[in-house]
C-alpha cells in the first residue's frame, strides 16, 4: 500500500468497518476514567475540534473540563474562553486550582472577528485549550475551524445547541451532554474518529456544588411552597 | 580636533524621494511659491533647474510634483541625519538649515585610520540614499567652507587644508557682503590673499569681527562648539508628493520607517511597548493610531503585522498626506530565551506576546480579559476582569479556603421562573455592603431546576427568588 494511503490509516481517518484499530492520534485525558475508557483510553483529542452539544448550562458541562483546564493551565498553557454566555467565575476557578493567570476571556463583536481570533488561538503554540460558545455556524466555518485545529496541537470544544447533533460537522468528537440522575451528567457519544459512535456513559458531577450521595437530596425543605413570590 | 563637515545640497529631496513613491519629476519651491530651489535628476534632465520660475518651470515638465520648503520640516529632516551619524560620531553640532559638523579627530583611533572613517560615513550617505559632500578641516569653519565648495578630500595635514582654503575664491568663502566688496576693492580674489594680511592692520582697518572670523578658520582662535544631545524619543516622519488614499500604500513607508526603530532599538539595547501613528490629512483632523503590543517588542516585521491589521479593521478617513511614527516609551531589554542551540523549542514568551498583541490589534484592548477573585462578599463583586498582563500573581489564598461558588455567574439576578426540582444546601447569608451604599441581603440555595440544571438562586430581602448562577 502505499505511504499515503498507510499514514490514512493510521491516522485513523478512514474508517473501517471491519477492524477497530487503536488510534496514534495526540489526545489529552479527560480526568474522568468513564469516560476516558469509552474515549478508546485516550480522552480529548489534540489538532482537532470536539464538540458539546447541550441545551442549557448548569449542568456540569464545564465541571466536565475541569480536571484538563486545570492540568493544563499549570502547566503553563493559555486557556482561552471564547465568547462565553455568562461570566466564568474567578472565585470558584481558583478554588478549583486553575492557574487564573493563564486564563483569557475573548469577547468578539461578530462572526468575523469571532473565526479570525479563534483560528489564532488555535495556530499558537501557547494554547493548551479553547473553550468556545460560536453560536451559528455553517460547516464551512467549522472546516475552516477545523483547518487551522489541524495546524496546532491544542483541545478546542465547541459549546453547541443540542439540537445541532442531527447535522454532520467535520469535528473529530461530538459528545451530547444531558442531565443525568443525581445531578450526573450523561453523554452520548455522537461521533468520534476511527470508531463507533453510540457508546455512553454517566459520570457523577455532584461534587461540583459541594454536595455527595450521603446527603438525602432533600436536606432543606425549601421555603418556597409556603412563601408566594 | 578634526572636523568632519557634511553638506547636504538638496535634502528635502532625498527625504521626500525615499518615501518611496514613484513621481517621476520633483522640485522643492521656496515657501512663498515662486521660484524652484532644488530640483530632482530627473527634473534637471527634463530642463528644470534651481533658481528657475515655477511657472516657466510647470510649462516645461506639466506632471512635474511640487513640495514647498517648510523651515520646521528642515530642521526635523536634519535632526534625523543627526540621529544617525550620533550612531558613529559622538560630538555632533547641527548647523541649520543643511549642514552638518562632526568632531572625528577622536574617532582615527576606533576606526582605524581617517580614510576608514571617511568610507564608514561615505557608505552610509550611499545606503540612505542621501547626497552629501563630506569636507574635512582643522576647525569647524574650514571644515564647512571646503564641504560646501565641494573641495573635501580624505587628509589631515594642516597644511594641504589651509592650501585648498586659500585657493578658494573670495565669494566662496562666506564673507557678508560689505567685507566682501571692500577686501576685493584691496585687490584681494583669494582668501589666502586674506590669511597673509597683518592681523592688527585687519582688524583696524576692517573689523574685529571679520579678524575674529579669519581666525576661526584658520584655527588661531577657538571656536567652541556645543554638542548636540540626541533626544530621548524616536521620531520619524514621511511626507508625500502625492496624496495616499489607500492603507496598503502606507505600508512601504512604514517598513522604512520601522526598520531604522528597529535599528534605533538596537543601538539603545532598548524595547518598545507602545507607537503613535499620526496620518496627517489635508482636511481634516489628522488620525492618531496607538499600536501597542502586549510585551516589549523591537523587531519591525512585528510591528508592521500589527499595524496592518489595525488597517485592516479601521480604513483611511480622509487621504493621507503624512505620517508621523513617535516612541516615546522604552523598555529595558531583556535577554531573549530565544531558540534553544538546536532550534527545536519555541520561545513560548514571545508567541504569547506575538499572540496577544494580534488579538489586541484587531479586537481592541478591552476585548481580552484575565479573571482574577476579589476580596469581597458580595458575588457580583467577588471577581475582577483586568487587561491582560504576562505576570505571575501569586494567589493570596489557599483554594480551599474559598467559598463553593458556581463556575457561571450570571451579568445580573435573573428572576427564577419555576418551582425548583429539588432543594440542596442553604441557605448562606451574604449581607455586606453597606459601607458602599451597594447594599446586598441575601439568602443563597442550590437547587436543580426542572430541565436538570443546577442553580445558584437566592432569596433577596425584598421576598423576590432570582437565580445568580449555574453549576456549570
Amino acid at each position: 500500500m502505499s505511504e499515503l494511503l498507510n499514514t490514512l490509516m493510521q491516522d485513523a481517518r478512514v474508517w473501517q468497518g471491519h477492524k477497530h484499530n487503536k488510534t496514534t492520534q495526540p489526545a489529552e485525558l479527560t480526568g474522568y476514567q468513564a469516560l476516558d475508557n469509552q474515549l478508546g483510553g485516550i480522552g480529548w483529542p489534540r489538532g482537532a475540534l470536539s464538540e458539546c452539544l447541550l441545551d442549557a448550562p448548569g449542568i456540569g458541562e464545564l465541571t466536565l473540563l475541569m480536571p484538563l483546564m486545570q492540568r493544563l493551565s499549570q502547566a503553563g498553557k493559555t486557556v482561552f474562553w471564547l465568547n462565553p454566555p455568562h461570566t466564568p467565575y474567578a472565585p470558584a476557578l481558583a478554588r478549583g486550582d486553575i492557574n487564573l493567570n493563564q486564563v483569557i476571556m475573548i469577547h468578539t463583536e461578530d462572526k468575523g472577528d469571532f473565526l479570525w481570533t479563534l483560528e489564532n488561538c488555535l495556530r499558537s503554540p501557547v494554547t493548551g485549550l479553547v473553550m468556545a460558545w460560536p453560536g451559528k455556524l455553517a460547516t464551512r466555518e467549522i472546516r475552516r475551524l477545523q483547518l487551522a485545529a489541524e495546524a496546532g496541537s491544542n483541545v478546542c470544544v465547541l459549546f453547541r445547541e443540542r439540537h445541532y447533533a442531527g447535522q454532520n460537522s467535520p469535528a473529530a468528537l461530538r459528545l451530547e451532554l444531558e442531565p443525568g440522575d443525581q445531578q450526573g451528567l450523561k453523554i452520548n457519544i455522537v461521533k468520534r474518529r476511527g470508531s463507533w459512535p453510540g457508546q455512553g456513559c454517566s459520570l457523577a458531577m455532584v461534587h461540583r456544588a459541594g454536595l455527595f450521595h450521603r446527603e438525602a437530596p432533600r436536606v432543606v425543605q425549601g421555603p418556597w411552597p409556603a412563601s408566594t413570590r | 580636533m578634526l572636523w568632519l563637515y557634511l553638506h547636504f545640497p538638496h535634502l528635502l529631496l532625498d527625504h521626500i524621494r525615499r518615501s518611496g513613491e514613484n513621481v517621476a519629476a520633483l522640485v522643492i519651491v521656496e515657501g512663498s511659491g515662486q521660484r524652484v530651489i532644488q530640483a530632482c535628476p530627473a527634473a534637471r534632465d527634463l530642463g528644470v533647474g534651481a533658481g528657475m520660475r515655477l511657472k516657466t518651470a510647470v510649462s516645461l515638465v506639466p506632471e512635474l510634483g511640487i513640495v514647498r520648503a517648510d523651515q520646521q520640516q528642515e530642521a526635523r529632516i536634519l535632526e534625523d541625519q543627526a540621529r544617525w551619524l550620533y550612531r558613529y560620531a559622538a560630538h555632533i553640532v547641527l548647523v541649520p538649515p543643511n549642514g552638518l559638523l562632526a568632531e572625528i579627530g577622536s574617532l582615527q583611533r576606533l576606526y582605524g585610520g581617517l580614510s576608514a572613517v571617511w568610507q564608514t560615513v561615505e557608505e552610509v550617505l550611499h545606503e540612505r540614499q542621501l547626497t552629501a559632500w563630506p569636507g574635512i578641516g582643522h576647525t569647524p569653519l574650514a571644515a564647512r567652507l571646503i564641504a560646501r565648495n565641494g573641495k573635501g578630500e580624505c587628509s589631515s595635514d594642516k597644511g594641504c587644508i589651509l592650501q585648498t582654503l586659500g585657493q578658494m575664491p573670495l565669494l566662496a568663502a562666506e564673507f557678508d557682503e560689505r567685507t566682501c566688496t571692500r577686501l576685493q576693492r584691496l585687490g584681494l580674489n583669494t582668501l589666502g590673499e586674506v590669511f597673509s594680511l597683518p592681523p592688527a592692520e585687519m582688524a583696524r582697518r576692517l573689523s574685529p569681527e571679520t579678524l575674529a572670523y579669519i581666525q576661526k578658520i584658520q584655527g588661531s582662535r577657538p571656536d567652541p562648539q556645543a554638542p548636540w544631545q540626541p533626544p530621548h524619543y524616536f521620531r520619524q516622519q514621511a511626507d508625500f508628493v502625492q496624496d495616499i488614499e489607500q492603507s496598503q500604500g502606507l505600508l512601504f513607508p512604514l517598513q522604512r520607517i520601522l526598520s531604522e526603530l528597529e535599528k534605533d532599538l538596537c543601538w539603545r539595547q532598548q524595547d518598545t511597548d507602545c507607537l503613535l501613528l499620526v496620518l496627517r490629512h489635508r482636511h481634516a483632523e489628522p488620525t492618531r493610531l496607538r499600536i501597542r503590543t502586549s510585551g516589549p517588542e523591537h523587531r519591525a516585521e512585528a510591528f508592521l503585522n500589527l499595524i496592518s491589521l489595525r488597517f485592516e479593521h479601521q480604513p483611511l478617513q480622509a487621504p493621507v498626506v503624512s505620517l508621523r511614527l513617535t516612541v516615546k516609551r522604552f523598555l529595558g531589554r531583556e535577554a531573549s530565551g530565544g531558540q534553544d542551540l538546536l532550534g527545536e523549542s519555541q520561545d513560548l514568551n514571545e508567541a504569547w506576546h506575538t499572540l496577544m498583541s494580534r488579538l489586541q490589534a484587531r479586537l481592541g484592548e478591552n476585548a481580552l480579559k484575565q479573571l482574577a477573585p476579589q476580596a469581597d462578599h458580595r458575588p457580583e463583586r467577588a471577581w475582577s476582569a483586568s487587561e491582560v498582563q504576562r505576570t505571575s500573581r501569586v494567589m493570596k489564598t489557599k483554594a480551599s479556603q474559598l467559598p463553593q461558588r458556581p463556575l457561571w455567574l450570571l451579568r445580573g439576578p435573573q428572576p427564577l421562573t419555576e418551582i425548583p426540582q429539588a432543594w440542596f444546601t442553604g441557605p448562606e447569608r451574604i449581607s455586606g455592603g453597606w459601607w458602599d451604599g451597594q447594599r446586598v441581603h441575601r439568602d443563597y440555595y442550590i437547587a436543580q431546576l426542572n430541565n436538570g440544571q443546577l442553580a445558584w438562586v437566592f432569596r433577596d430581602v425584598r421576598e423576590g427568588w432570582f437565580v445568580h448562577g449555574w453549576f456549570g
